[in-house]
Formats: C-alpha cells, sequence, structure tokens
C-alpha cells in the first residue's frame, strides 16, 4: 500500500516510565472514512496528536502523503487539517475572526474560501458573532469550518460528534461522507460512541490500553452472520453439559440465562437437539451481533464509560 | 517572509481585539491628562513663567530670592537642597549663555517619562501571557498543527511583544505633547536645556534629550518583557510570568545597588538595565562600569533569554 494516505509506522510513546502508545501499524486509505475508537483513556488522543506533531513520538514515525512528521513537518502537516480534543478558539473574537486568524496560517486561502467553508458547516448566522456565546455544536462546527479552510487530503477529528444534537450528527455524517467519497479525502475519525461512528465509517481501528487490538472492515458482512442466543431453558445444568458436547457453540454466559454465540445456521440445530434431550424450553432469544457488542466483547464492557 | 508578517498580524489582532489592552491606553491617557492638570493648577512647577530678552536678569532675580527662601526657612535641608539645585542650574544658563523657555509641551513630555513604567507594567501582562495564554484557551493545539515551524510562530509572538512596546511608548510621546500642547503651548524652537550628567552639568537639546531618555526606558521595558515572555513559555504560566518580572521591577534596581559593595555585582542584569544612569546624576553602581559593558550584559542576559524559551517552546510536548 505505497499510496496510503497516511501510515503509522511502530508508534510509540512514553510519558515518564509508561508505555502509553504501543507499536500501532496502520495505514489510512485515500478516500476512507476510519473510525479510531477504544474507551477513554486508551490512547486515542495521544495517537492523534503523535499524527499532528503536538507530542514527539517516543519510536516509530507517521508519514502522511509520503512526508514524515518527524522530519518533514511543515510538508507533511499542510496536508493535514485537525481538530485535537475540544475545538477550542478565542474566546474573544466572532467565528469569523478566528477562521481568519487561521487562513493566514496557511498558504493561498482566499476569503472565497472561507465564505465556501462557512456554509458547508451552516454557520452563515453566527458567524459574527463571538465564540464566548457558541454552543458546543456551534464550535464544534466552526472547529470543522477551521480544519477544512486549507483543502486537506487527510482529515483528523477527535470525537466530533461531542455535543452535537441528533440533526447535528447527521448533518455531520453526511458532511463526512461526502467529503471522503467526491473529494477523495482521508478522514479520521475518533470516538468512544461506537454507535454514531458505525454509521459513517468504512474501517474501524480498536485501540485498547495503547495498542491496536483489531481494525475491521466494516463493508464485509460476512462475519456478522454471528449470532447471540440468549436461552430460557430448565434444567440448567444439564442443558450446559448438552451444550458443551456441541460444535460450533460458544457459551459467553451462564447467569440467570445461557447465552451462547454461534452462527445462525446452527440454531434449528441447536433447539431440536435440546427438544430431544428433553428440556423445558421457555425462551430462545437470538440477538444480532452488532458492532457495539463485538467492540464490549473485546475490550471488556466494565471500561466503556 | 510573507508568512511571517501575517503571523505577526494575527498576534498583533489578538493583543488589539482585547477590552482590556484598550483599557490600558484609556488609563495611560487619563493619567496624562490629570498630570497635566496637576501641574498646570499646582504651585510645585511654576508654569506660567517665561523669560524676555532680558532673561540674564531675570534669573539673577529669581536667584535672589531663592536664596531669601534658604535663608528665612533656616537650616530646612529640603528647601535648602532644592533651592540650591535651581540656583546651580540657573547660573549654568548664564554662563554658558543658554537661554530658558517657559514650561511647554516638551517639558511636559520630559516629566512624563515617568509614566513608562506603568507601561512595564502593561508590557509585562502582555508578554506575560502571550504564549500561555494560548495554553489556558487551548488554542496553542489549533496554533501548532498549521505549517509554520513553532520556532517561528514563538518568534512572531516576540515581535508582536516588541511593537506592543514601541507602539504604547509612542502612544504616550504623542498624547504627552499633543496635551501638553493644549496645556502649555509648543516651543517655537527646539530649545537647549541644562541637563545633569554624572560628571557635572551639560546642555543638550530638548527634542534628542527626550527620544534619547524614552529610549533608553523602551529597552529597560524590553528586557522585562523578554523575561516575562521566557517565563511564559517555559513554565506556560501567565500568572507567574507576571508575578515575576514585576517582583524584579520593583526589587531588581534596588538589589543590585544593595549588592554593589561586591565586584561580581556589576554581572546582575538590573544592574545594567537602565543605561540613563549613564547621562544622568545617578551613575552606575560600580566606578568601572561603562555604557558598553551595559550594553554587553544585557545583550548576553537577552540572548539566554531567548534560547531559553526557544528551547523549551519548540521541544515540548503540547498536551
Amino acid at each position: 500500500m505505497s499510496e496510503a494516505a497516511m501510515k503509522i509506522i511502530d508508534l510509540h510513546k512514553n510519558i515518564g516510565r509508561s508505555h502509553i502508545i504501543k507499536n500501532l501499524n496502520f495505514d489510512i486509505r485515500p478516500g476512507e472514512v476510519f473510525g479510531f475508537i477504544g474507551p477513554n483513556g486508551a490512547g486515542k488522543t495521544t495517537t492523534i496528536r503523535m499524527m499532528v506533531g503536538l507530542l514527539n513520538i517516543t519510536k516509530g514515525d507517521v508519514v502522511i502523503q509520503g512526508h514524515s512528521i518527524k522530519d518533514d513537518y511543515t510538508k507533511a502537516i499542510s496536508e493535514v487539517g485537525a481538530i485535537v480534543e475540544n475545538p477550542e478558539m478565542y474566546p474573544f473574537m466572532t467565528g469569523l475572526q478566528n477562521l481568519k486568524h487561521f487562513a493566514r496560517m496557511s498558504e493561498g486561502v482566499t476569503s472565497e474560501r472561507i465564505k465556501e467553508v462557512i456554509g458547508l458547516v451552516g454557520l452563515e448566522k453566527a458567524i459574527k458573532t463571538k465564540v464566548n456565546k457558541y454552543s458546543l455544536g456551534m464550535r464544534q462546527r466552526l472547529g470543522i469550518a477551521q480544519a477544512l479552510l486549507h483543502s486537506p487530503s487527510v482529515l483528523i477529528l477527535d470525537e466530533p460528534t461531542n455535543g452535537l444534537d441528533p440533526t447535528g450528527i447527521r448533518e455531520i455524517r453526511r458532511y463526512i461522507r461526502r467529503l471522503a467519497v467526491e473529494d477523495n479525502v482521508s478522514v479520521i475519525v475518533s470516538s468512544h460512541l461506537l454507535s454514531e461512528i458505525e454509521l459513517m465509517c468504512d474501517r474501524i481501528g480498536i485501540i485498547q490500553n495503547g495498542e491496536l487490538i483489531a481494525i475491521k472492515d466494516l463493508h464485509e458482512k460476512a462475519e456478522t452472520n454471528e449470532y447471540i442466543v440468549s436461552l430460557d431453558v430448565y434444567p440448567v445444568e444439564e442443558s450446559i453439559n448438552i451444550l458443551r458436547k456441541m460444535e460450533g457453540m460458544e457459551i459467553l454466559s451462564t447467569d440467570k440465562r445461557i447465552q451462547i454465540k454461534t452462527i445462525k445456521d446452527n440454531i434449528p440445530f441447536l433447539v431440536t437437539t435440546l427438544v430431544q434431550n428433553d428440556i423445558e424450553i421457555y425462551g430462545v432469544n437470538v440477538l444480532q451481533s452488532t458492532l457495539e457488542d463485538q467492540f464490549i466483547e473485546m475490550i471488556g464492557e466494565n471500561i466503556i464509560e | 517572509m510573507s508568512k511571517l508578517f501575517s503571523l505577526i498580524l494575527n498576534e498583533l489582532g489578538k493583543i488589539f481585539v482585547l477590552k482590556s489592552t484598550w483599557a490600558m491606553y484609556i488609563i495611560l491617557a487619563g493619567i496624562i491628562i490629570v498630570s497635566a492638570v496637576i501641574t498646570s493648577t499646582s504651585n510645585f512647577i511654576d508654569t506660567d513663567k517665561t523669560y524676555s530678552d532680558d532673561w540674564k536678569t531675570e534669573l539673577q532675580e529669581e536667584n535672589e530670592s531663592l536664596m531669601t527662601e534658604i535663608e528665612e526657612a533656616e537650616d530646612d535641608p529640603f528647601i535648602e537642597s532644592s533651592n540650591m539645585s535651581i540656583i546651580e542650574e540657573n547660573e549654568y544658563y548664564i554662563e554658558n549663555d543658554v537661554r530658558p523657555y517657559g514650561y511647554h509641551a516638551g517639558d511636559f513630555t520630559m516629566d512624563n517619562l515617568f509614566l513608562t513604567s506603568l507601561i512595564s507594567l502593561f508590557t509585562i501582562i502582555v508578554g506575560g501571557g502571550i504564549v500561555a495564554n494560548e495554553f489556558r484557551w487551548g488554542t496553542i493545539k489549533q496554533l501548532l498543527i498549521r505549517p509554520i515551524s513553532r520556532g517561528v510562530i514563538l518568534l512572531s509572538k516576540y515581535i508582536a511583544l516588541l511593537l506592543f512596546t514601541l507602539i504604547t511608548v509612542l502612544f504616550l510621546i504623542v498624547v504627552s505633547v499633543a496635551v501638553g500642547a493644549v496645556f502649555y503651548g509648543l516651543p517655537a524652537v527646539n530649545p537647549e536645556i541644562v541637563v545633569t550628567r554624572p560628571d557635572g552639568m551639560a546642555t543638550s537639546a530638548l527634542i534628542w534629550e527626550t527620544l534619547m531618555m524614552y529610549g533608553f526606558r523602551t529597552l529597560n521595558i524590553i528586557i522585562l518583557a523578554t523575561f516575562a515572555f521566557m517565563i511564559s513559555s517555559i513554565f506556560r504560566s501567565s500568572a507567574l510570568a507576571i508575578g515575576l518580572a514585576m517582583f524584579l521591577m520593583f526589587a531588581g534596581t534596588t538589589a543590585a545597588q544593595a549588592l554593589a559593595r561586591y565586584e561580581w555585582s556589576k554581572y546582575i542584569l538590573f544592574a545594567n538595565t537602565d543605561l540613563s544612569i549613564y547621562y544622568n546624576f545617578s551613575g552606575p553602581i560600580r566606578d568601572e562600569m561603562t555604557i558598553w559593558f551595559s550594553t554587553g550584559v544585557i545583550v548576553v542576559y537577552m540572548i539566554v533569554f531567548i534560547i531559553a524559551a526557544w528551547t523549551v517552546f519548540t521541544k515540548r510536548d503540547v498536551a
């Protein structure tokens, strides 16, 4: 994948003695929306800060459109637009003054482009208001506008749906998709709210304790054939013994109800087997295994905030 | 180069968009006007006195009346010393054939030199916040993810701080001349005035003398501002930067004087920051010091401050 928009290579970060980011390796493809998810404190923001050169890289590198952020900072960063953590702007200046301020820091941002960007995020009415009067949602939009000023080829948005109402989230989602599809912009969105990200991403990377534990392509539907089946049966002990002997059944829990993970085709066979063994069946619930479940499963439910 | 110019424009914009900056200028203008009113109404300086072509006789008469005042006051050391210095000055005018003029806008501007310490205060506040505030507002992240190296961003902030200092000093001079002109009128010529140098009295052109003294004070302000700027860049705390710089502003010179008997005291920054000591009666704290020595000491300290700020700012993790 030589034409990756961004390559994260053997990325490590130590702060003091703690090893915060451990050996991240992944590529961001041109024109894809990449979801970067993980519980709070997993290292999403730390990784993003290294991507944009705010943090020194302990080991490894981030290469953006062929330019190393370590050795060729100016060229690498001019390909990037970003919101890191909260979209903080100068509170005592208007939205427009803020945008002009940041426009002056990049090459060739015209006043038409500023107007265009304001239109894209729908801030025309509030643009002459001071930012300290903005709601979090409005600041989020202004943050996105600021990140888009210089038409970057890589857009990094840290928790972009934070503070937006459902309509706002839908708009941002649609807008991010359009950027990726029409303008071939690679977008990296981080979030701890999987459900919001799921709908706009092509791929997601899951990070936990500073390690990338999985990358999932959301267009590959084959794997979602897995279901979680919840059984209300009597007697429980005997049922578990029967299930243990069957193939393709993974027992997840036996607390009150038995939960097993299996593929769809196994479900009729499962019921037949239980009936043949004189198990009393009071209920069979099939829960579709969503990305959220997989996510929780992967990192353990208790860590999610 | 044009990028640096835009950055400086950004920084100045952020300084001057704040209401607190405008408050500084309003306070400064207010104090200038008040000091003009006080100067004209109090009898500490006789602002109505003018001299005719027969000024030598007038000065002699003035000296005689000052002498009688001393005699009448009977051993009042304050009146004696203040009157004696005026008498000496008047005699110098007569001996050197320098014609004195009455009080006018030029003298008023010179008298307002003391207001540069207020500008020191303002500049310390601005300089102490110019980097630290970006951290406080969280905007430092937005500022540093642009295609501009951190060194250039820091440079633009430093230049903006220097420009703010110059603009404010110019404001003080211009408003002083304007207010002085309204209250006392402008002098018709650039008069020679009598000044006290370390080695005795001398004459100097008023405009030149004024600019020189304001120049020395500006340099003093810039040193304090650079110090505040460094602390602000290193510790990201405007309170610490402002507090330390203000402490040094008030205590630095006194401390240097207290330590004057040690030879190494001449290397203390605050023994050297005020170059005007080489042009007024006070002189340097140690006799072997010269204006070039002080300039050298200032340059070394400034380089150290700037390198310290630059090293920390360009290398640090921004979290």
